[in-house]
């Protein structure tokens, strides 16, 4: 394959690649389909921004937030059906229950292990050690700053934890299980490796304090916005949208067989922190996953990066074999 | 050597009846497995079902059109005269039947019609299976380690040497922090609602209360409970639904 040049990188040799907004199919349909998967984003995501920020205190709270999470994806289970990207992305039984197996484990064990030694307990612990107080400026700012801000630390972060996965083996023995998934569905963020879930869910939130009020308001740019990564679902999402917001598009490309195509577009929900840091590339890819698309048992996920790591190490510390030579 | 097809078939090597070549009609044996009552424990992941040939149509034909569904990746197969073994590995999930990871076709020719028996082998099924007492264990888990973290934190409580003037101080500033922080001007000017301060014992707004609960293991369980029923129908249905209309292509 001859693949596409953008800016410095040639994307596309190995497996095909869709780039450039003009070359991504429409949404097809009458205009009543058009004019509801055009607005839809950007109407649940201001709808849902004005809920937060006009709920009563007695409404405003984290089991609410539970509640839409829930509503909404059981909605894009829905749109998946209605409108899907690609017939060959079509959820089935089996990928249901196999990505409903991770989003369990992400709600019991990993919830557990979070309590004891996630990122809250450990910036919890530095506090006390160094007597240290939240920084609490930001209880002054605006709601909606609050919230931005604290969107924009967790994806910051997050951004450079995925990119350090890509460049750094350990860091990307735990990733690459979720690399083998071979098609998006609305739950297909949850699938990986467990160590991975633990590492990704990982922020420095804990530092700063925020009015309660903002944390809900910030949710909604992963629930509105970040969710749309891993979901079948066709969108004509508005220019403006696409510039600033990781879309299905950005991340179907990352998840591309392609190995080029898979060091771009890291951020979750913003993507113009790619775009500030040069690895955004605008397109899609429908065949994804690795090693030709290879699809993983849930065996192989959990013991994948450990069973990898430990070739590795022998490879690198083990005594090398000698050769005898013939007599 | 025995191929991996064989390894994985799902019945002894003589599974449609005796060594002889004489008719066999008892498709529980064949079916089923050496212990008995094996077939009712195995249902759970056993697909087992049969379908009638049209008139006239012989097996080459009838195998020739389902060759499609055995020549994906990941999948290998055998056939012998009347019969189909296969077994995958690491079939993608475009793969119709990736549910299914191996299993065995028949063609029975009958005086007036011949039937297609299949059996087929799922670990998906047994997985989702599996995953109700699993998620039931990980509730009983949850509850087991929130009794143990409470005596702990009960004990520390009681063994606290701090001073009454420092409790004081230390229930000043907790005090301190619950009161809310007001608003800022540009929000009370939009009408955003004034923050109260949360009453005692109130699930407290925004950041989530991170102490593990058993609730999600209970939901998560009641899920694949009802996964299971609805996969154990619907892949036999679906998969009896593609070899119908393989069969019937022209």
């Amino acid at each position: 394959m001859d693949g596409i040049r953008v800016g410095n990188r040639v994307v596309g040799t190995q497996s095909p690649v869709t780039i450039g907004w003009e070359n991504i199919p429409k949404v097809e349909g009458g205009p009543v389909k058009q004019f509801i998967f055009t607005w839809f984003q950007p109407t649940f995501l201001f709808a849902l921004l004005a809920f937060w920020y006009y709920a009563p205190n007695s409404i405003a709270k984290a089991s609410t937030a539970i509640g839409i999470g829930i509503g909404f994806r059981v909605l894009m289970l829905g749109l998946e059906w209605v409108n899907p990207r690609y017939a060959s992305w079509r959820l089935t039984w089996k990928e249901l229950v196999v990505d409903l197996f991770y989003v369990g484990l992400t709600y019991t064990v990993l919830r557990i292990v979070d309590s004891y030694i996630g990122s809250d307990v450990v910036v919890k612990a530095v506090q006390d050690h160094f007597h240290m107080d939240r920084f609490a400026w930001f209880t002054g700012l605006p709601l909606l700053l609050q919230a931005f801000l604290i969107a924009f630390i967790f994806d910051f972060g997050q951004y450079w934890m995925h990119r350090g996965m890509h460049n750094w083996y350990p860091l990307w023995l735990p990733h690459s299980v979720h690399h083998y998934i071979t098609q998006l569905n609305i739950n297909k963020g949850a699938v990986g490796n467990p160590v991975e879930l633990f590492l990704i869910g990982l922020g420095i939130g804990g530092f700063f304090d925020f009015v309660p009020r903002a944390f809900l308001l910030a949710g909604t740019f992963g629930l509105a916005v970040g969710t749309y990564q891993h979901i079948n679902v066709r969108f004509n999402s508005p220019k403006w949208w696409r510039f600033l917001f990781t879309t299905t598009e950005h991340h179907s490309l990352h998840h591309s067989q392609d190995y080029e195509s898979t060091r771009s577009n890291y951020a979750g929900s913003f993507v113009f922190i790619d775009r500030m840091f040069g690895t955004c590339i605008d397109g899609e890819a429908e065949l994804l996953g690795m090693e030709g698309g290879r699809r993983m048992t849930v065996r192989e996920q959990m013991t994948y990066p450990f069973t990898e790591g430990w070739k590795a190490i022998k490879e690198r510390f083990g005594r090398p074999s000698v050769a005898v030579p013939a007599e | 050597m025995t191929s991996p097809v064989r390894a994985a078939q799902p019945w002894p090597s003589q599974p449609w009846g005796p060594a002889d070549g004489g008719a066999s009609t008892d498709t529980d044996t064949m079916f089923g497995g050496k212990l008995p009552g094996m077939r009712l424990i195995n249902w759970i992941w056993h697909v087992r079902g049969s379908l009638a040939l049209a008139p006239g149509q012989s097996s080459d034909d009838a195998f020739e059109r389902l060759a499609p569904l055995f020549s994906e990746t990941g999948t290998s197969h055998e056939r012998t005269n009347d019969t189909l073994t296969f077994s995958k590995k690491d079939q993608p999930a475009q793969d119709k039947m990736s549910v299914f990871d191996s299993g065995a076709l028949r063609i029975e020719r009958g005086a007036a019609e011949s039937v297609l028996h299949y059996h087929l082998i799922s670990r998906a099924l047994l997985f989702c299976f599996l995953l109700v007492p699993l998620f039931l264990g990980i509730a009983q888990l949850t509850i087991a380690m929130g009794k143990f973290q409470k005596p702990a934190t009960e004990a520390a409580a009681s063994s606290g040497k701090a001073t009454d003037a420092s409790k004081k101080d230390a229930a000043q500033a907790e005090a301190d922090k619950a009161a809310p922080v007001p608003l800022n001007p540009i929000d009370k000017f939009l009408g955003a609602p004034e923050p109260e301060k949360p009453k005692k014992g109130e699930e407290k707004p925004g950041r989530r209360n991170k102490k593990p609960s058993s609730t999600p293991a209970y939901v998560f369980a009641a899920i694949f409970a009802t996964l299971y029923v609805i996969g154990r129908i619907l892949e036999a249905w679906l998969v009896k639904r593609l070899f119908k209309r393989r069969l019937a292509d022209a």
